[in-house]
Order: C-alpha cells, then structure tokens, then sequence
C-alpha cells in the first residue's frame, strides 16, 4: 500500500528515511532493489524502502522511498535509523551486490550471506545473474511456451528471451 | 558422522525364513509406516489432507506425527526443495532407523517443478536422498498420495529379507557422490548479538 512516494538522490538517503521515520512513518515494512540497468538514461539499481505510518489504527499510511544507485555505487546504511533494516541491507547485498556503506548490525560481523546457501557464488536476483540449470540440466519437453510436442502446431508463437536465460554461446540446450 | 542403524532382524536364521514367514514379517512392515512429514511448500497441505477424515491414510497402516525422524519410516518429502535446506533433509534422513522408504510427493521435489531453473532449487530431492516412489502433480491430488503409498506397500511386500538382500538395498543409499553426513552440516551454535 502506497499513499505517498518520494524519490530523493543517493546523498540524501538516509536523511529521508530518518525525515519519514520521525514525521510518523515508523514502521519498516521492507526495504528491497530493483534492478533498472535496461534504463538507458540513468542505468542503475532502484533501492526501495517501504514505511508505514501506524499511527492511527484504521488508517494506514504507506511511504514508498526510492533512490537510484548507479552500478558500483554504495548505499548508505539505515540501520542507524531502523535497525531491522541489517536484514534488508543483508539481503539486498548479497541478492543484488550493492554494497552499504556504513552497515551496523551491532554485531561487528559486517556484511555477510543471509539467505543463500555457503559458497553460493553470483547476485542471483540481478537481470545479468543467468540461470546455469537452463544451459546444464537436460529437460524433458519445453522449456518455453512454444516449445516441445506443441511446438509443430504453433510455430507463430514468439521465442521469449527473459532475462537470466542463457544466450545461444552457452552451449546448445 | 551418519547414524548408521542396522535393519532389525528377526534371528540368525531369518534369512532362510520359508516364503509364508517372509510374507508374514513383510506384511507386518508395509501396514505399519510411521511417516514424517518434511512438509515444505503447499503439497504438505496435500499431504495433511490425505491424513485426515475423508481420504484417512491410516486405514492403509500409515501413521501420521511420528514424534520425530528416529521413529519414522517413512520420510514424505512434500513441497519445493532449496539448496539451503538439502542438507537438513539429508541430515533427518540419516537419523532415521533402517528400514527406510521415502515418497517424493509432488514435482517440486521430484525435479524442481515449476522452479526448475532457479538459482535456489533443487532440482529433485532424489539428488539427496534416495527416493522409493515419485508421486506427480502440482499439487498432486489426495488420491495420488494413496496411490503411491499402495506402490510403496507393494514394493515392501516383494522385499527379500536375507541379508545379502538388505545389503544390496542399502548399497546405493550411502554412495559416496551423495553422502552428506551429519558432521558436513553441523554448525555452531549462533550467538546472541
């Protein structure tokens, strides 16, 4: 639920959420990215904090928060404003390698795996992330609409190339 | 270090049981399947559905809630299988005592399902532990639950019980490809912050 947005630049990221949190928005709902590298004019990641107001009970107040992060580019840490946020920030680093600069925890340990498994190498949920099962795992019938026993009776239907499927120089599948 | 438990035996001389005894020791084991449910996604749904009133899985001898793994002898692995959880599935199959059977129930932990390309998924839960019977559909009904339970009762009652039997039975469960012992995912205790 989104009442209000606001996009504010990357230098000005943790003075928001903290602006947000003390106008009423104090409760973290989520905080995520969203991979916008296909955008030709400021290529990037969209970091996107999710707050509520809940203040008055009936009445929920969403804000949406959005930053955009050029690739290599750090994100200022909010776990100096919610601390709940050290799994968002776990999370979004080792899902989308963005880095966060200025990560507490409280625990010293730093940035480190949340959610994948150990020695899970890549950004999995990054658009350039490819999915190796595709090229490496031998599937029986389609793989894609259009494909296997089908395939002779609509031969119109459009290959759809997502992201994160192998190209052709992977090897023949 | 796996927990390697012994078939129990019935004597020494079980293996030359006439073929009315063994029928009788099998029929023993197929109607009495304490199973565990290794409910992961929406087939344990499934899977609870076939437990209770109206399909009852406990007219075919196959008791829900064992207490834990080390009473089981059936591991129903329901749902969708993570990289991240595999070694906890190996690591409750290895406690539980000889003999053991497991029934893949769904095409999330039969081949990965709908996930099947994923960075995260398994692709079949036959990767880590040996399974008896594959159960299809997503989710697959009730019924084909019943199904696979009654193959699994039919394998059980073609068993042979000398010991050479249950050996070859058991030799490809322990391959070393496979083997994730306890120790491999045994990790420390994490402290509080």
């Amino acid at each position: 639920m989104v009442d209000e947005a606001r996009t504010v630049e990357r230098a000005a990221w943790r003075g928001a959420v903290a602006a947000a949190r003390d106008e009423g928005f104090a409760f973290l709902d989520w905080l995520s990215a969203v991979d916008r590298t296909y955008d030709e004019a400021a290529p990037g990641y969209d970091v996107v904090c999710h707050l509520y107001d809940v203040r008055s009970p009936g009445a929920l107040r969403g804000l949406l928060l959005t930053t955009r992060l050029a690739d290599g580019e750090a994100l200022p840490s909010v776990t100096g404003v919610f601390p709940g946020a050290a799994w968002h920030e776990r999370e979004t680093h080792e899902m989308f390698g963005i880095d966060v600069e200025g990560f507490d925890d409280g625990t010293g340990l730093g940035l480190r795996p949340l959610l994948l498994p150990d020695g899970f190498e890549g950004t999995p949920l990054r658009k350039s992330f490819q999915l190796a099962a595709r090229a490496s795992r031998p599937w029986p019938g389609g793989k894609e609409p259009g494909e296997g026993h089908e395939s002779s009776r609509s031969p119109s239907r459009r290959r759809v190339q997502a992201p994160g499927v192998p190209p052709p120089e992977w090897g023949p599948r | 270090m796996s927990v390697d438990l012994p078939t129990p035996k019935v004597g020494p001389v079980s293996r030359y049981a006439p073929k009315p005894v063994r029928v009788v020791l099998n029929w023993g084991r197929r109607y009495s399947l304490w199973v565990f449910n290794f409910g992961l996604a929406c087939c344990a749904i499934e899977f609870i559905a076939t437990s209770m009133g109206r399909h009852d899985f406990i007219r075919l001898g196959v008791i829900p809630f064992a207490p834990g793994p080390r009473q089981a002898d059936l591991m129903v692995v329901s749902g969708t299988v993570t990289d991240k959880m595999a070694p906890a599935i190996r690591r409750l199959y290895d406690q539980m005592p000889e003999p053991k059977y497991v029934i893949s129930f769904g095409a999330c932990s039969n081949s990965g399902g709908p996930y099947w390309d994923s960075y995260s998924v398994t692709k079949g839960v036959d990767q880590i532990v040996p399974v008896d019977v594959y159960v299809p559909g997503c989710p697959p009904r009730p019924e084909a639950l019943l199904q696979g339970i009654i193959r699994l009762q039919e394998k059980i009652a073609d068993e042979r019980l000398s010991g050479p039997a249950i050996a070859a039975r058991r030799a490809g469960r322990f391959a070393g490809h496979r083997a994730a012992t306890a120790a491999d995912v045994t990790r420390g205790l994490v402290a509080r912050p």
